[in-house]
């Protein structure tokens, strides 16, 4: 990526985050459970990820290699991602400003970023792995919000706690067949499998290749 | 395009040892499902008594048990045929047998252990109201082992597609999607292991997640009741999962039929546009066609229940049809020089349509209304799964581990398990036509006819598989060479 075209990626994530963060677009998103969980958070998390490009370049060797097969970085998104899946989180971080802080920064710099620097050192088998999850995990979360016996918020009503559920199992699966489209379809035409050659295979999915991501 | 893809896989893994470690475990699990099966038989002709506890119970661990092992199984065939054409992991293999151990250790241990009897169907909310009978720690056991079992599958089915995906380009190429509608020559399609692994990896992989995702709610239910779910739904996914998991097995044995019968007539199989329109259409169904598993539910849509059964009825044809008439068409007039193996692939595909025939009756709602629930359910799935996917992937094992074992053995295998299947299969087949129900443990008097005569064919089976599964150890003794694995 070019350095100006970086500039602007870095500029555009710091007017999201500052958008998310001031009231007509903040009270919006938080005043329903729904946006809240499958808009705003999702969001954060984006900005992270748009970091992450910002930041790939300078990334110092031995993070890179520190960070195996993108592992450290990815469960770390994972945790902080299913923190913000608690309803008790949404609850607080309405109701106490040092929680809603700590959403503001841990979604997009403990989520978003780690995923984007890591998620290119993924193996390909990885990646598919943490996507069929995340796919079930959502409808799973999705089954439970619509499953609980009472409200699990104390700033949401049980419609809007079914509505969120409804949505995530919706979301679920969406994405679930968005991928399947996208594999199904695939490349238009691959290198032809005359002799299955190792390397340039390898190389094309990530099995086996070096597992630090090629600096552009 | 069938070059070797890659020997052996990084960290230095044998794949002919890790097939045949596959296959070493099955048939130690096939032979103890089996006799799990045959106590059930034995009680229910009160040739000896068991406690119904203890009989649920082992209908849980046989159901369950021959459902993982036949998918086990079946990963095998799939696997030690498509790594001919795309780049597999062995550690990836491997990692699914460890994880199947695990499972299944989970789930013997819910059942001999724990007691869990809730059928390896797991109906919601069954395990959660055991009436005494198990904790809920039991029933979670058995849960996680599904769960367990269910990454392993999860990780192989993705990385065969993933290794598929980077030979062809993508899943659709994969299936040969575009030879089904005519669009590309048929001469450039896959070859008929990559389109089989294709369709029964998509298959699988959509119905564990989907079962994922019930288990774990239903795991919450467990140690907090009061979450609750709508119970149709739950079966509605389950059954998706269920359905799709145990059809599958066979879409992975019958890639046995396409390889080993071509290396007997030296003719290889066609893959025709026909063959690649059914594994297309296959696909799709396989994964719409669970309804029929709730023909009963009155409360269930009632376009859902017409939809599942028209698809029920036309679901297994296509590639039944292709598979059994290229069989027929391989074989015939071709000097055959018959093995156990091409012998035993090909009963597996007379099993299968042969089963097909009363499953296809029962699919519809007014046979249904009468059959469900009778024996007649056993009677036809026993019918595709043990003379059809069993006997293929016993051809597969006889195929692996031939040559040097001695002689009889085999002939003698393949005649007793096909002759005591048969006389299995239609002792629950005739009992289901004179209204004996499934899933009972003690029988009146006037079924116990049925119920001892299916004892002996029952019998008979362990026999053969015993005999089939002794040669394949036997062959295990002498070095590894001959079917072209390294
Ligand atoms: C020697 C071979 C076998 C014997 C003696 C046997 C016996 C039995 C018996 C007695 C039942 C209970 C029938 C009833 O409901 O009254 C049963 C159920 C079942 N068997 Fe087998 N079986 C054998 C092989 C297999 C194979 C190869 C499979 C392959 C997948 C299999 C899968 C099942 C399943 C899924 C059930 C249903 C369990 C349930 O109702 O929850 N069996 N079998
Ligand atoms: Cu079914």
């Amino acid at each position: 990526m070019r350095r100006i075209a970086r500039y602007k990626l870095l500029l555009a994530a710091c007017v999201a985050w500052a958008c998310l963060w001031l009231p007509p677009l903040r009270s919006m998103l938080e005043s329903d459970m729904t946006l809240h969980m499958t808009v705003q958070l999702p969001l954060l998390t984006a900005i992270g990820v748009m970091l992450a490009m910002v930041l790939r370049p300078h990334e110092p060797c031995w993070f890179a290699d520190a960070d195996w097969l993108g592992i450290p970085g990815v469960l770390l998104a994972i945790f902080t991602t299913s923190l913000w899946m608690l309803p008790r989180m949404l609850d607080l971080a309405l109701g106490n400003v040092s929680i809603d802080l700590l959403k503001f920064a841990s979604l997009p710099l403990l989520a978003g970023l780690p995923l984007g620097l890591s998620w290119p050192r993924v193996p390909a088998l990885g990646r598919a792995f943490l996507w069929a999850n995340l796919i079930s995990m959502l409808a799973t979360m999705g089954g439970l919000y619509l499953g609980a016996p009472q409200r699990l918020c104390a700033y949401y009503r049980l419609d809007q706690q079914s509505a969120a559920g409804t949505a995530l199992v919706a979301i679920a699966i969406v994405l679930g067949l968005a991928w399947f489209i996208v594999l199904f379809i695939g490349a238009p035409s691959p290198a032809k499998p005359r002799s299955a050659d190792k390397s340039r295979i390898n190389e094309r999915f990530g099995w086996g290749a070096s597992h630090t991501f090629p600096r552009s | 395009m069938t070059t070797q893809a890659i020997g052996t896989s990084r960290g230095g893994i044998d794949a002919g040892i890790a097939v045949r470690a596959y296959l070493a475990v099955t048939g130690i699990v096939l032979l103890l499902m089996m006799l799990f099966g045959f106590t059930m038989r034995l009680a229910q002709a009160q040739w000896i008594n068991i406690e119904p506890n203890t009989f649920y119970m082992i209908l849980t661990m046989h159901g369950s048990g021959m459902v993982g092992i036949t998918g086990l199984s079946g990963a095998a065939v799939m696997w030690y045929f498509v790594r001919r054409h795309v780049p597999v992991s062995t550690g990836v293999f491997v990692a699914n047998l460890v994880f199947f151990l695990v499972g299944a250790l989970l789930i013997l241990g819910s059942g001999f252990i724990g007691g869990f009897a809730g059928a390896w169907t797991f109906l919601y909310p069954l395990p959660e109201h055991s009436g005494g009978l198990w904790s809920a720690n039991a029933a979670a056991f058995y849960m996680l082992g599904l769960l367990v079992i269910g990454v392993g599958f999860l990780l192989l089915h993705l990385d065969v597609l993933r290794g598929i995906i980077s030979v062809y380009g993508g899943l659709g190429a994969g299936l040969g999607a575009k030879q089904a509608f005519g669009l590309a020559p048929e001469k450039d399609g896959p070859p008929p292991a990559v389109a089989a692994a294709t369709m029964a990896s998509i298959s699988n992989i959509v119905g564990i997640v989907i079962g994922a995702v019930v288990l774990v709610l239903m795991l919450v239910t467990l140690y907090v009741p009061s979450f609750t779910f709508n119970t149709l739904l739950a079966k509605n996914l389950i059954y998706y999962f269920g359905h799709t998991f145990i059809n599958v097995t066979i879409y992975m044995a019958v890639i046995a039929v396409y390889e080993i019968l071509p290396m007997h007539t030296h003719r290889a199989w066609k893959t025709n546009r026909a063959f690649y329109l059914a594994w297309v259409l296959s696909t799709l169904m396989v994964l719409t066609v669970y309804p029929h598993h709730l023909l009963m539910d009155f409360a269930m849509p009632t376009w859902m229940l017409i939809a599942g059964q028209i698809i029920s009825w036309v679901s297994g044809l296509p590639v039944l049809l292709v598979t059994a008439f290229g069989a027929l068409t391989n074989v015939y007039r071709s000097g055959i020089k018959w093995s156990v193996a091409a012998g035993l692939v090909f009963i597996g595909v007379a099993g299968w349509a042969i089963g097909v025939i009363p499953a296809i009756a029962d699919g519809t709602v007014i046979v249904n209304s009468v059959m469900h629930n009778t024996q007649w359910v056993p009677g036809h799935f026993h019918t595709y799964l043990l003379l059809g996917m069993v006997a293929m992937m016993l051809g597969f094992m006889a195929y692996i581990g031939g040559g040097r074992a001695p002689s009889r053995l085999g002939p003698a295998g393949l005649w007793t398990f096909l002759i005591g299947g048969a006389i299995f299969v239609l002792a629950f087949l005739a009992g289901g036509a004179a209204s004996v129900p499934r899933r009972y443990a003690v029988h009146l008097p006037g079924w116990l006819p049925y119920d001892r005569v299916g004892v002996i064919g029952a019998g008979l089976v362990v026999i053969g598989t015993s005999l089939l599964v002794t040669r394949f150890f036997l062959a295990l003794r002498s070095p590894m060479s001959g079917d072209g694995i390294r």
